[in-house]
């Protein structure tokens, strides 16, 4: 329900062991489970550690069967599918709904989603209505004996927030790719499966299907060696130096973050990142790029990372290999130079 | 149409932010500098389209921030917002996203906003929440990410596509009211011309004082902040721009990453 004032106080955090529960909302593609449900459940057993409580899983879809057996194989947690045919589509109304139905039940501390733009769309509404507290961008979780603290990232991931929710219940979106997904847990015995069936409708939302409309840039995924573009390129004509830093590596593309293909100097198939492709060439060159979470999760599984940004801080720095706090619209004209010179030179 | 904008000014990205050894972000002393969220430029962007395409469209822009936001509100309306309305917030502290969203609800309760658009998250605490939040308290449906929409203004409605992972889209129709958080690249954002800033200093912004609306308790505390840590070896290469491009050479031939000799023309 609509209200203005989080119904629930502030509380003193003392959990109750016996009747708490983590609970993981799964996130599925064609009726299987995604990773990021698994890395879900890493971080539960994180949590665990502090705070011992049982975990379980909910499974939501038009077709859940199949999903939520795998995930009681997988992980000896307790699974509840609800089973709906108008969640053909994701529809974040409905989600909202009946997750609101079923998790009072279960007693959750923690309700685990992933920040996809799924989890994105439903997990701070729902978090207003149970009355929890919500975090979302979590990357990382720490306990000093008394509180349990959740990390995300903030000012394009240059600095990290240590947050302490105040409620009984936390709703957490976490970072697919912060937590490595649970090796699947092969001697537990799965506890049984629980199916329930619904019907209910969105009352204010039709989903309407899904487009495809971004054909994939095979040259992105072919080349070894990538060249890309950030926002502190400044201008579309500075796209031109990038194209010539590329034309120095044989089988070589040029790539860009979202900023850059959002001002049409690059075209959207060449962006990089959790809303572009995802890439692992031998040596991605990131130009102007500050390093926030949603472009480093298209391309830290990159060989080897050299990055050119004029702030020393840039976040991008922490998961190169060759850092340079320069100037790109001079030091590359240089670097270039470097390379003729070194070219025409004796061998 | 009403249409209400939420906007909410940030520091700007390239201005150093540190961490002092009580584990609190702090700001350099001296000039800081402010401007609008850049994902809520489109937002504004989109509710002038709209009012452009008919509709008797209004177009509010709203912040929630100290006396400096009002600032964004003048470019809104530069850029074509009718009027401007500043939640007043006393202090520079952080505000929660439910705080953020509680005093937009509060303001916008009973307004008869048929449209409330936000940016799909805030530069600067990178949360994305205020939006679905907001929609939330309101009661009113809500579609994040939009990359695209067209009002069906015969259906009380309004079509919208979703950007979700791998290229692609999620097509969806919403009853109106509805709250959506709108992705960059949905549009160009204009700049504001002169003659709509000249009218921004007239007409000046409608000042409601947060406290009247009534704070939302907080949920969550920001209790430190620190450095992220290093995935990688991290080489900081030392010297002039020259030196730099000499070892930056020397490096990537060791990695045998770079063939100058078979080098492209
Ligand atoms: C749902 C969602 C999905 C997203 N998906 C993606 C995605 O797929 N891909 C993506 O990239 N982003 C994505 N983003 C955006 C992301 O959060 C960042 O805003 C974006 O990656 C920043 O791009 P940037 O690093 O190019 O620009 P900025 O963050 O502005 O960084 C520019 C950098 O260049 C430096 N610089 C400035 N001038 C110079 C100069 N002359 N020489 C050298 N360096 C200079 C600056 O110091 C800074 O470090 C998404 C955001 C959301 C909310
Ligand atoms: N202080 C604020 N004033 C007005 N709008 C805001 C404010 N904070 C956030 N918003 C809106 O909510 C969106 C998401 O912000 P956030 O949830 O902070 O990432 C922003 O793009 C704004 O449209």
């Amino acid at each position: 329900m609509a209200s203005l004032e989080p119904s629930v106080s502030i509380n003193d955090k003392t959990f109750n062991i016996m009747k708490q529960a983590i609970v993981i909302i799964a996130e599925c593609r064609s009726g299987n489970p995604s990773p990021v449900t698994y890395e879900l459940m890493t971080l539960a057993e994180k949590i665990r550690q502090a705070h011992p409580m049982s975990v379980k899983a909910v499974v939501l879809g038009d077709e859940v069967e199949k999903a939520s057996q795998e995930i009681a194989e997988a992980t000896g947690a307790s699974v509840l599918g609800i089973q709906n045919p108008h969640l053909k589509y994701y529809s974040g109304e409905l989600y909202k709904d009946l997750l609101h139905q079923c998790l009072p039940g279960m007693n959750p501390a923690f309700v685990l989603v992933s920040q996809t733009t799924q989890g994105m769309d439903f997990a701070p509404g729902l978090a207003v209505r149970l009355g929890a507290s919500s975090i979302t961008g979590v990357n990382g979780v720490s306990w000093d004996g008394n509180n349990l603290c959740f990390s995300r990232d903030a000012y394009n991931g240059k600095i990290v927030l240590e947050i302490l929710p105040l409620m009984e219940a936390t709703v957490l979106t976490v970072q697919p790719g912060a937590f490595k997904a649970m090796k699947p847990e092969t001697t537990a015995t799965p506890e049984p499966v629980e199916i329930r069936l619904s019907t209910a409708e969105s009352r204010n939302t039709r989903s309407l299907g899904i487009i495809r409309c971004e054909q994939k840039d095979a040259s992105l995924a072919e080349a070894d060696v990538l060249v890309a573009a950030g926002r502190g390129i400044g201008s579309r004509e500075n796209v031109a130096l990038i194209e010539q830093l590329a034309t120095l590596f044989p089988r070589s593309a040029v790539a860009g973050s979202r900023p850059v293909c959002d001002s049409g100097w690059l075209e959207y198939k060449k962006q990089v990142g959790l809303t572009g492709a995802t890439v692992s060439p031998g040596l991605y060159v990131a130009c102007g790029i500050s390093g926030a979470m949603a472009h480093r999760v298209g391309m830290q599984g990159s060989g080897f990372i050299v990055a050119i940004s004029t702030d020393p801080n840039a976040a991008i720095f922490n998961i190169a290999d060759v850092c340079i706090c320069e100037d790109l619209t001079t030091f590359i004209p240089l670097f270039i130079e470097e390379c003729k010179r070194k070219k025409k030179g004796p061998v | 149409m009403k249409i209400l904008v939420c906007i909410k000014q940030v520091p700007d990205p390239e201005m150093p932010v540190r961490v002092d050894e009580q584990g609190r972000v702090v700001r350099p002393e001296g000039d800081l500098k402010y401007w609008m969220n850049r994902a809520d430029e489109f937002a504004v962007e989109e509710a002038i389209l709209i009012k452009e395409a008919g509709f008797g469209t209004t177009v509010d822009g709203l912040t929630v921030g100290p006396e400096h936001a009002a600032q964004v509100l003048e470019r809104a309306m530069g850029m074509g917002a009718d009027n401007g309305v500043h939640i007043l917030l006393q202090e520079e502290d952080f505000l929660s996203p439910l705080n953020t969203a509680s005093y937009i609800a509060a303001y916008a309760l009973n307004k008869g906003y048929d449209l409330i658009l936000t940016g799909v998250m805030g530069e600067d605490h990178m949360q994305g929440q205020v939006g679905a939040m907001l929609a939330e308290l309101l009661g009113f449906p809500c579609a994040t990410s939009v990359i695209f929409e067209r009002i069906r203004d015969e259906r009380g409605a309004v079509y919208v596509e979703r950007e979700i992972e791998g290229g692609l889209r999620a097509a969806l129709e919403l009853d109106l009211p509805a709250v959506l958080t709108v992705q960059t690249g949905i549009n160009k954002p204009r700049y504001p011309t002169l003659s709509n800033l000249l009218r921004a200093k007239k007409q000046k912004a409608l000042v409601v004082e947060s406290h009247i609306l009534g704070a939302a308790k907080d949920r969550e505390k920001v209790v430190r902040a620190c450095y992220p840590g290093k995935s990688r070896a991290g080489l900081m290469l030392e010297g002039c721009g020259k030196d730099k491009a000499v070892r930056l050479l020397e490096i990537l031939e060791k990695e045998a990453l770079l063939f100058c000799g078979q080098q492209r023309e």
